[in-house]
Parts: structure tokens; sequence; C-alpha cells
């Protein structure tokens, strides 16, 4: 009864989860333009699609990415052989169970899970999958660039997993030494008819299945024996094999021995049993809403990658696909372990710098729950400290089109208001510097630069500076300008001379400290061997760091 | 002639076809690439975030270290951040200090021993002009080319120490070799607008499309690039340029490892000239028939 409402239940969930992730799939909106595509308009788009890449033959490359990618992982080898081997204990051992628990049984007739086959594959592929698992959490912990961005969920999902097998691998081992499941059996499909016949029976199961009896229930001996063979032999070799087939159970009901009485007085195989089905069915229901949710997704979106670039696709169809990717992220973290720009989160304290926690972040975006101004300058701060080198969408085991999310995510950004960070803290210096520049000869004062950031020796030498103006000569920001005083601020000799008066903020506002080309002319030029290209960066990673936008250091 | 290859963030999603050119023509030269798991050379951090663009450089450059391998890299950007990393951290040891305390999390130590050269100055100094002279099978004929120096190869000139600053030759020198003849031109050392682009991107196109007019000026056939950025620019502003490019803009970028490949006997399709903007094959029609 329990079983059957769990199972309907969890089957429920699972329909009404799906149902909800299709809709958020044809609802949401990521990258500009992606609005005006109705749910009706992305489901026939995608549909469309599929039917031109069935017609224009590629279908032999959606097999094979379905086979190489899909089942056997290929792309997971390009970020390490280690999570492949884990991944595919996990997927394969998974595989295994599923088919031997819910399929076995209905696809083949004479499938009797205590007999081998079965009994042994079940404990092999229970093992595999605890192996996976382990060595998954193994790496989770231990590799300190997986360890920083695991979350709570990533542990959940492989404790589930663990769950799950071990709490089969009890449920077998307590019924392998359960006398009250030997009576039980021995009810139901034993012809014992007479005085005697248990003991008899409980002998062989004593002696050869491990079933530990209370003492003095079954007594020993030759004669017995005989009796007993013979009952085995009528009632219960067509179904059991012996449990030490059960390489794994067997093991664990032998160690549980001296618990055996107490196993049973508490009933301890109904409970676990009722444990084992409700950890599964829970974690079934559970799927939509977990990463598990790419064992479909995953394949899928594989296959669409095969099926043509991305550049080909419809709008209305990446809409769709740009969704379905937020879900199809199994949070591995191998995009974050490999990225480019990696190192700057030891200095730029903020996660969504990575492109794994980038991805989480644009999902808060598209479901509208990252709207205040703090989220979103953090969202945009890993926005745009990303080169764009496209190792993350080139690793990605599922194939999820990152760069393309990336961008799109550029977008919503500035559609919000939140252009890139240089820009923003360019203005927000150029704001802090204007009041103060018409009142300039009241505000001098001698701090600012030299209490700037100093990281580089070469910034103080503009000390050096004698007012040429051989670097503003120098320099094709000013030559772009036809009035280079009024459109840039301060021309670059006249940074160079702000500095020496102490008014860093009014160098760090001035166009021209944002308009830089960095193309070193002025430094080259200098005949005093001031910085000049190097006095200009320090400011900008200065206004940074005052606006709290630059390092933590 | 062993190599790490440091490909730089841009060139595997935005130049392809320079990554194809490269390694097609640096192999053919004998030169062995070894390819490393490169981060950013720190290049983009460094506006707003010194120290993550310092690390970054170091760890490529204690990755190259840890193989013993000297680093050659496609990209100017690439080149002058990384060398004036080496500066910054041979100025102030206590930064290489700190720097190396995170680096040890993973094994990696930077010592500043790594060499670090332009792929341009592999072919001129390792390979050297000689050799390569005998490489060129097929020279161009009547070919002008106008050639871009890349401000973070040529300046600060005492950091990057790749040619003289006033007066460079070594892009000459190799285009000389193919058979192409360099113009005099205004824009030969200046900058092509790129690391601007995202903080004022008006300044940045007409930057390049300066350069791109004064190469035309100078009645060259074809400006040559040796920098994933400086292509980035030009190709971009091609990508937003109407019809008007025969009568204002040079005709085309073309990457230096393309036209020496072609001028080496290798096809258009091995050198990736279809994937330039505009399509780089027109620089066939500068082949010496035979």
């Amino acid at each position: 009864m329990l079983f059957s409402v769990a199972l309907y239940g969890a089957l429920a969930v699972l329909v009404l989860g799906i149902a909800y992730k299709l809709k958020f799939w044809l609802t949401i909106s990521i990258g500009h333009g992606s609005r005006e595509y109705s749910p009706g308009r992305r489901l026939a788009a995608c549909l469309s699609g599929l039917g031109r890449s069935l017609a224009s033959r590629r279908l032999g490359p959606m097999l094979a990415a379905l086979v190489l990618d899909g089942l056997l992982q290929r792309r997971s080898l390009g970020h390490s052989p280690w999570a492949w081997a884990a991944h595919m204990l996990i997927f394969w051992g998974m595989m295994g169970l599923i088919f031997l628990h819910a399929l076995g049984p209905v696809l083949i007739p004479s499938f009797t899970a205590t007999l081998n086959p079965w009994l042994f594959l079940r404990n092999l592929f229970g093992v595999l999958l605890l192996a996976g698992a382990i060595m998954a959490m193994w790496r989770r912990l231990r590799l300190p660039g997986l360890k920083r961005t695991t979350h709570w969920a990533d542990r959940a999902a492989l404790g589930i997993l663990a769950f799950l097998v071990l709490s089969g691998f009890a449920l077998e081992g307590a019924k392998i030494i359960s006398a009250h499941s030997f009576d039980q059996m021995v009810e139901e499909y034993g012809s014992l008819s007479e005085e005697g016949d248990r003991a008899a029976l409980g002998q062989v199961w004593r002696e050869r299945y491990g079933v530990v009896f209370p003492a003095g229930q079954v007594p020993a001996g030759q004669e017995l024996m005989e009796r007993g063979l013979e009952l085995h032999q009528d009632s219960c070799v067509d179904c059991h094999d012996r449990p030490v087939w059960a390489f794994a159970s067997w093991p664990l009901a032998r160690a549980m021995t001296p618990l055996a009485a107490w196993l049973d007085a508490v009933e301890a195989t109904a409970w676990l049993w009722r444990l084992h089905f409700l950890a599964a069915f829970a974690a079934l229901a559970l799927l939509p809403f977990t990463k598990f949710l790419h064992i479909f997704t995953g394949p899928l979106l594989l296959m669409i990658r095969a099926a043509g670039p991305r550049e080909e696709m419809s709008p209305a169809a990446r809409a769709l696909v740009r969704a379905m990717e937020l879900d199809v992220c199994t949070h591995c973290g191998a995009c974050s372990v490999h990225c480019s720009v990696a190192e700057a989160v030891k200095h730029v304290p903020n996660l969504n710098i990575l492109p794994s926690e980038k991805l989480l972040a644009l999902g808060r975006l598209a479901r509208g729950k990252a709207s205040s101004g703090q989220v979103l300058e953090t969202v945009r701060q890993g926005a745009y400290l990303c080169t764009s080198c496209l190792r993350c969408t080139s690793l990605c085991p599922v194939g999820i089109d990152l760069q393309d999310l990336w961008a799109a995510m550029k977008d919503d950004l500035a559609a919000v208001g939140f252009g890139p960070t240089t820009l923003a803290v360019a203005q927000k210096a150029g704001e802090a510097a204007g009041p103060s520049r018409s009142a300039l000869p009241a505000r001098v004062r001698n701090e600012g630069f030299q209490n700037g950031l100093g990281l580089s020796v070469q910034a103080e030498t503009f000390r050096g500076c004698y007012q040429c103006a051989t670097c503003s000569n120098a320099c094709p920001v000013v030559f772009s300008y036809a009035d280079p005083r009024r459109e840039l601020d301060l021309l670059p000799h006249q940074i160079m001379h702000t500095l020496g008066l102490g008014l860093a903020e009014e160098a760090m506002g001035a166009r021209m400290t944002w308009y830089c080309l960095t193309c070193y002319r002025c430094q080259q030029a200098c005949p005093q061997g001031v910085r000049v290209a190097e006095v200009l960066y320090e400011l900008r990673g200065l206004a940074a760091a005052r606006q709290g936008q630059g390092e933590s250091c | 002639m062993r190599y790490a290859l440091f490909l730089g963030c841009k060139i595997p999603s935005y130049v392809p076809h320079y990554e194809t050119a490269t390694r097609r023509v640096l192999g053919e030269l004998g030169v062995e690439l070894v390819d490393l798991e490169f981060p950013c050379c720190g290049y983009p951090m460094r506006h707003l975030y010194f120290r993550s663009y310092l690390l970054s450089a170091a760890r490529g450059l204690a990755l190259a270290e840890a193989r013993d391998l000297d680093i050659t890299t496609p990209c100017k950007c690439c080149f002058g951040s990384l060398k004036r990393a080496q500066r910054f951290l041979a100025d102030k040891p206590e930064l290489a200090r700190e720097l190396n305390a995170e680096l040890a999390a993973e094994g990696l130590k930077y010592q500043g021993k790594a060499r670090v050269k332009h792929i341009l100055q592999v072919m001129h100094g390792d390979v050297g002009l000689p050799d390569l002279k005998k490489r060129v099978v097929r020279p161009y004929e009547r070919l002008k080319a106008a050639v871009l120096y890349g401000c973070h190869a040529v300046r600060p000139s005492e950091v990057t120490g790749f040619d003289d600053p006033g007066r460079p030759h070594l892009i000459d020198d190799l285009v000389e070799v193919t058979g192409a003849t360099p113009v005099p031109w205004a824009g030969r050392l200046s900058c092509c607008g790129a690391p601007v682009r995202e903080r004022n991107e008006d300044l940045a196109l007409a930057t390049i499309r300066r350069r791109l007019a004064e190469a035309r000026e100078a009645k060259a056939d074809i400006l040559v690039i040796a920098c994933a950025y400086s292509q980035m620019q030009a190709e971009w502003a091609y990508s937003l340029a109407g019809p008007e490019p025969q009568r204002e803009l040079i005709e085309g970028p073309v990457l230096y490892p393309q036209l020496l490949g072609l001028s080496m006997g290798l096809s258009a399709r091995d050198l990736a000239l279809e994937r330039n903007t505009p399509n780089g094959e027109y620089l066939l029609s500068f082949m010496r028939r035979d």
C-alpha cells in the first residue's frame, strides 16, 4: 500500500515537475530580444529545427553525440580522466540498478532477483555506483579548484546516491541473516508437512545461506540435514542462489550477525525496505528540481549541439535552448577549474567570476531574483572579468554553449543599467571629481596618490614630470578629439601635475584616464622617465578599489 | 626550438585563423610547440585588478617554468602583458614572494626564468632570415604591405625589448623575405584602438578606421598584423563598414603567418585565409605566376 502510494505520488510529482520546467523553458528570457518569442513560437521553432536537422541528414552526428558524449561521456575526459571515471561509475552503476529494479522484472520473464546473474549484478552495479559517488565526493572535498564551487546541493546529490546503495546493501544483508524472513518465506512457499521440517530446512539455510536463528531453535544433525536438503530442493533452490554471490551484502550480513536477534525483534527488514524504496522514490520525485534532471536534458542538449552551430539556430529556438541550458548544468565545476581568469577570485572576492557560479547567477537574474543593485554589481563584475576565451564552452561535459549565455547575460545586465565595470567605475570617479574641479585651488592637499595602491613602483615616477607636455603631444587619444581639454577633462601631462598636487580624485575622474589606449607612446616619449601609462593604469585600479569594485587587498 | 605556445584568450574564439596559420607555419619551420593549459595573461584584468593580473601572468609563466620551457605567443598584448609582469615582479620582489605563496598551493613557483617571445621574434631570431628565405618558394610580386607594429610589443621598449622603438625593422625584415615590399605609412607604430573598446567604442572604432585609411592612403595592398587584438579590431571595422572599403579603407588585414605561409607554398586553406574578414584569399592574386 505505502509502496504504491509512494511510487505513484513520486511519478506524479515527476510529471508535474517536468511540466513546470517546460513552462520555464518556454517563457523565461535570456538575452536581448528573447522576450519577443512566445511559448508557441519557441516550440514551433524547435520542432521545425528538429525536422530540418533530420531532413539534412544530421541524424548521424546527433546519434554519434548521444553515444560518444552521452553514453561514453567523452567530453568529460577533457576535464579530467578521474572525473570521467567517477561519472562513468555513477552513470553505469545507476543505469544497471534502474534496469535491475524497474525494467528487468517487467522485460525478462525468468527474472528472479535472488538468482544469478541478477543477484551478483545488483551488487556489482551497487558497488560501482558507490565507488563513483565516493570518488566524486573525495574530489569535491579535496581539490581546491573544485572545493570552492561545491555547494551543499552537490554534496547532497552524492549523498542521496550513496544512501540509496547503502540502504539497499543493508536491507539485503539484514534479510540474509533474518530468521523472521526465513519463516515468512517458509510460510509462503515451503511445502512443509512434518513436525521438524522447519528445523531441517533451517539447518540448510543456516549452514549455506547464513540465516541466524535464535540459540537452540535449529538443532544440528546429519539426518536432519538430509531431510533439509530434500526440502530445499523442492521449495527453495529454484529461486535462491547462495548469498555469497551478493558479494557486498554478504560481508555486511556477516558483520551484522551478532545483532540478528535484535534486528528481527525491531522488524529491521521491513523498516529498511521502506527506507530504501522511499529514498528511491524521493529521488525520483526530486529529479526535475535537482541536477539529476541532466539525465534527460544532457543528452538532449548534446544532440542539439551536434545538429548544427548555435548561429544557425532560429532566434526563437535559441531562446528555448538558452533557458533549458540553465537546467542542464550539473554544477560539475569543470568550467571553473579550467577558467582562464580563475586566479582573480583570490584577490577579488566574488565567486561570480567563475563560470559555474556565474551560470547560477544568470539563473537568478532570469527568474528576477537578482534585482538589488549590490547583487547586480557582483554579477556584472563576474560577467566583465570574463575574457571570452571559449574554454568553458569547449569543455562543458553536457555541451552548454556558455559563450552564448555570457553574451546574452551582458545584454540583460545592460538592459537594467549595468554596463561594463570599467565604464561604471569611470563614471563614478568622474562624478566624484566633478564638483571639486571647479574649486580646484581650495582643495589642494598633500595626500591622495601617495596613499594609493602603490602596487607598481613605476607609478611613483610621476614626480619627475616638469610639464613639458611631450606625453600629451604624443597621445593618440588627445589627437582624436577636436577639443581635448573639454572632452577629456585633463591631458596626460596635466594628470601628472594633478598628482603632484596630491589631487588623486581629479586624476581618477578625468576621462583621459579612462580613454587611455595603453599604447605607451607617452611613456616612451617622456624625457623624464615618467611611466605615464603605468600611472594611468594605477589610477584606474585605485578608483575601482576606492569604490569597493576592486581587489580586497 | 621548443616553446610553450601561449595562445591567449582571444584567439580560440575570435581569431581561430591566427591559430591555424601560426601552428602550421611554425611547424613547417621546425619550431616545436607544446600546449599547456595557460590561464589568462592578465592583460584585460590589469585596469582594475592589478594583483589578479600579476597572479594570472605569474601562474602562466610558472607553468612554463615548471616544464623548463620558454614561451612564445602570437598575441602582442599577451606578449607585452607577460613581459611587464616579469618586470613588475623583478622590481618588487616582496610582491613576487606573496604571489608565490599563493602559487605554492598547486606546487608552482614563479622564478622569472622563462623567456617570453613573440612568434615573430622566434621567426626572426631563432629561425633566422636566411633560413626563412630558403623556405620561400613562391615570393609575392608587386605586393605592398603596410606593417602595423603593435603598441604592446614595441613599447615600453626597455620592458618588451622587441625592437628599436623609434625605427623598428623586425617585421619589415620578415615581410621583405616573402617578396612583399613594406611601405612607409603614418600608422606604422600607432594604436589599433582595441584596449579602449569596452570603455569608449567610438574612440576604438575611429582609431582602427584611421589606421585602415592611412594604410590605404599609402597605397599599400594589405595591412600586416601579428596580434590577436589588432586583427579583431580590423575585422570589426570591416564588418561595420559599408561598401566604402574599396575607396577609403585598405583592402584587408592579413596575419603575418598567413603572409609567410602562402609564400612558403602552403595553401590558402592551410592558413585559413578564407576565415579572415574580409576574405584573405585576395592575397593569392599577388602570387608570382610561373
